[in-house]
């Protein structure tokens, strides 16, 4: 049991800020609704951490629930406002130049008009997953997710340019 | 000119909220505050269905056939319901969360769709079961009680009736939204 504790510790620190941050695209950019979000995933990889096989990367694993809880939670909560990403942003990197700032809310923004499907495949993209896990988190073949990241980059890269 | 390798840059660049510093520790403790939550429900179950059956026996109501096929009826619609929910909530927790995103929303549709099932038949045939249960009652209750409190059962259950219906009702809508977005 200790050893299960110690475990839990050392992949939630490891992996607190990936799932955060892909967190934080499901929920354009709402920082305390991500920061519970990542809560729930945690939770849900305790739950099941004595489950893990080793079959796939624990990283991959985590996303998996990470996408599956974000993709359900959020159904189940209020709406999230875009202008509360704003008082992240302001409240965090009081450094930063507004371009920036501007830059990472239209690109929140334009993930928050995909589908929930082509969500998840672009935040992992962005992310830097590789394209054989994400179609293995998704659960869709790794051709349609090659063709699918296409599409999306396009459409993605023309919503940030308008 | 923004290339989607500037976007992917300005993803990782982006602010970052730091990691909890008891995060691991506050997530244990969540989990315990959980395990608690269910052994309270679990109690809350267990003692709602003995002071059911007490009452039953104490008012002596199997010496009376329709009262005590009335009592059945409340007791049974309010124990199917009981356990109705019981078995969702299990079923709903043993849906596997670290299967692939395509695999598990399909298993949560699937889930919604026996829910909604279960409010447009078995809801409105126990809220049936329980009226009848009660309208059976309602002679006895004249007999024994005293006007005044006769009074206040008939309209308080009226009141309860109505509140009941407008949160099952809502419980319905929430979960026919749900299932709505997770088929799209």
């Amino acid at each position: 049991m200790k050893s299960l504790d110690k475990q839990f510790k050392e992949v939630y620190e490891a992996n607190y800020t990936k799932v955060n941050r892909l967190c934080l695209g499901y929920t354009n950019g709402d920082a305390m609704l991500s920061k519970d979000l990542t809560q729930d995933v945690f939770i849900k990889v305790w739950q099941h951490l004595d489950s893990f096989r080793n079959e796939s990367n624990i990283t991959t694993w985590i996303y998996r629930i990470a996408v599956n809880t974000c993709l359900l939670e959020l159904r189940k909560k209020k709406p999230v406002r875009l202008s509360n990403h704003l008082n992240h942003i302001e409240a965090s990197t009081e450094n930063q130049n507004n371009d920036k700032e501007l830059e990472i809310n239209k690109l929140y923004h334009c993930i928050g008009r995909l589908k929930p499907e082509n969500k998840s495949i672009i935040l992992l993209e962005l992310e830097g997953v590789p394209q054989k896990e994400i179609a293995e988190i998704t659960g869709l073949s790794h051709e349609t997710i090659r063709v699918r990241i296409y599409r999306i980059k396009k459409e993605l890269t023309k919503c940030v340019r308008k | 000119m923004t290339t989607f390798e500037d976007l992917k840059s300005q993803w990782k660049n982006q602010p970052q909220q730091d990691i909890p510093s008891d995060g691991s520790e506050s997530i244990l403790k969540k989990l315990s505050g959980i395990k608690r939550k269910q052994i309270i429900t679990n109690v809350i179950l267990g003692a709602t269905v003995l002071i059911l059956i007490v009452f039953f026996t104490y008012i002596e109501a199997y010496n009376s056939g329709l009262i005590s096929f009335a009592l059945s009826l409340m007791i049974g619609s309010l124990l199917v319901r009981i356990g109705i929910e019981y078995f969702s909530i299990k079923k709903l927790k043993a849906i596997d969360i670290t299967l692939s995103a395509s695999v598990f929303s399909k298993n949560m549709v699937s889930y919604y769709k026996k829910r909604i099932r279960i409010h447009y038949i078995a809801t409105p045939i126990i809220i049936l079961a329980y009226c009848i249960g009660f309208v059976l009652m309602l002679p006895s209750f004249e007999k024994h009680l005293s006007s005044g409190f006769y009074t206040y059962i008939v309209f308080s259950s009226i009141i309860i009736l109505v509140v009941m219906v407008f949160f099952i009702g809502k419980q319905i809508k929430k979960e026919l939204s749900i299932l709505k977005e997770i088929s799209n």
